[in-house]
């Protein structure tokens, strides 16, 4: 319903996604998709997840997010989660959602930071 | 004070979970509940709308606001004409799902709110209600 308001940026060698606030599930099923496409035709070494505008964090939106890290990875990528909100984080842990390997970060800035600064992963360029 | 008085919602499309959701934060932001709390409700009503969508297809939610001895609070009301739960107390465990979930609505939900009722018959149906008390 809302898919075009996931917007997905190539910065650098980074691609920098956002989720929209209060995605319903068909949003959340095209935003996986749109990540590992635009992993497949830019030559980036990650992504940044900027989640800083959701709102609700359910277990469907986090296995999918899991997921997605999954798939990235196998693709070479890292994924750093962004922008995670107190009300969330405190809500996501009592539910019981853990969200994989996912790294995080407090906001895009530091999302980016670390993407940039770990080790490259696999062949230099 | 619309918000504040009680109501119903169909759920009968997978859309529906946004709105239910839509509804009860302004029903939960309307009472007083603070962020954290309202994040907490929101969230289990994600759960148990899906719930719904995916065992049953449709089903009802409905809430209204609480008042018990100086207490105020909510209560929302899940039900549907599905399946039913089998083993109930199975259900409740972490990590159980004969669906394509993770297995934490039901226990989740639990522990996001203050209280939870469940009653299932097989074939007949489910009612899920559950409660949250200012603090």
């Amino acid at each position: 319903m809302s898919a075009e308001s996931i917007s997905v940026i190539k910065v650098g060698d980074l691609l920098l996604v956002t989720v929209p606030s209060d995605p319903d599930d068909e949003t959340v099923s095209a935003l996986q998709e749109q990540v590992l496409q635009a992993m497949a035709r830019h030559q980036v070494k990650g992504l940044v997840l900027d989640i800083s505008t959701v709102q609700t964090l359910d277990s469907f939106f986090a296995r999918t997010i899991a997921e997605s890290v999954q798939m990235v990875a196998l693709m070479g990528g890292r994924t750093v989660l962004s922008g995670m909100r107190a009300s969330v984080a405190i809500t996501a842990t009592q539910l019981g959602l853990t969200l994989g390997r996912a790294e995080t970060a407090l906001d895009v800035d530091r999302a980016i930071e670390r993407l940039g600064a770990a080790p490259a992963q696999g062949q230099s360029r | 004070m619309i918000q504040t008085q009680q109501g119903e919602f169909h759920i009968g499309s997978e859309s529906d979970i946004v709105l239910a959701r839509k509804l009860v934060r302004d029903f939960a932001t309307e009472l007083g509940f603070s962020l954290t709390d309202v994040t907490r409700i929101v969230t289990a009503a994600s759960e148990l709308t899906r719930n719904i969508y995916h065992y049953a297809g449709s089903g009802l939610m409905r809430w209204r606001p609480l008042s018990e001895g100086g207490h105020a609070g909510l209560e929302l009301i899940f039900e549907d004409q599905g399946p039913g739960i089998p083993d109930v107390d199975k259900a409740l465990e972490a990590g159980f799902s004969t669906g394509k979930g993770l297995g934490l609505g039901l226990p989740g939900s639990k522990r996001l709110m203050d209280e939870m009722t469940i009653e299932s018959h097989l074939g007949q149906g489910t009612v899920v209600g559950v409660r949250k008390w200012l603090k």
